[in-house]
């Protein structure tokens, strides 16, 4: 059973990240959205965390949101709506973090 | 595939813009959508009284429409809907409230809705927060 995990808070108000790293399965996904987005601003600490946690091709982030924030995707590959709906899919479950 | 959506922000916030552009993107890939629930703050991306700023988009007209056009199944939750003052006509009536604000297309259910929803669609998909 495989899930992909959405995040949309900002890694800089509370631990939501940290703890779904925790939970991340090896076959799980993590998609950044609204604010969670700023996780992917190089050279800070939730950056780094990111790149440690080496999810290679399993962390996706809202292009739109990327686009408004002027963040690069580098870490993360950059989706679009109707490229959320197909991760949605590919994977059992989704699991937002409210 | 099926599709149910559940929204536990109010229309001001990012991730009920977030929850309608997915909501469209799965119609227009063939999906389908068995419910939308409106939860918690949800509501009030429901309510017929919000009025956005000039210059901001108007997320609850465009929930409104976009459940009209395609006829969708769209869910209030009536104890979060009560609390937070989005009443239909009955609930207005029965509680001598001065104001609707919950004309058609939404129903005004139970939480039941959200786990019958979970239980028919292939997937639940939940949008909160910013």
């Amino acid at each position: 059973m495989t899930t992909l995990h959405v995040i949309s808070h900002s890694p800089f108000g509370d631990n939501r990240l940290t703890s779904c790293l925790r939970l991340l399965d090896n076959q799980d996904a993590l998609l950044l959205c609204g604010d969670a987005t700023y996780a992917l601003k190089p050279g800070s600490e939730p950056y780094r965390v990111l790149q440690a946690a080496g999810l290679e091709q399993r962390l996706f982030a809202l292009e739109e949101d990327l686009q408004a924030r002027a963040i690069p995707d580098e870490l993360a590959k950059a989706v679009d709506y109707p490229a959320f709906v197909a991760l949605s899919l590919h994977y059992d479950k989704v699991n937002t973090w409210l | 595939m099926k599709f149910a959506i559940a929204v536990f922000s109010p229309a001001h916030a990012p991730s009920s813009r977030r929850a309608l552009r997915f909501a469209e993107a799965a119609l227009a890939g063939g999906h389908e959508i068995t419910r939308l629930f409106f939860y918690q703050d949800g509501v009030h991306s429901a309510s017929a009284n919000v009025v956005a700023p000039q210059d901001e988009q108007d997320v609850a007209a465009q929930w409104r429409s976009f459940v009209s056009h395609h006829q969708l199944d769209a869910v209030v939750c009536i104890a979060a809907a009560l609390r937070r003052g989005v009443l239909d006509e009955a609930e207005a009536n029965r509680y001598q409230r001065p104001a609707v604000n919950l004309p058609k297309p939404w129903e005004l259910s139970g939480l039941g809705q959200l786990h019958e929803a979970a239980q028919v669609a292939d997937r639940l998909v939940c949008f909160g927060g910013d």
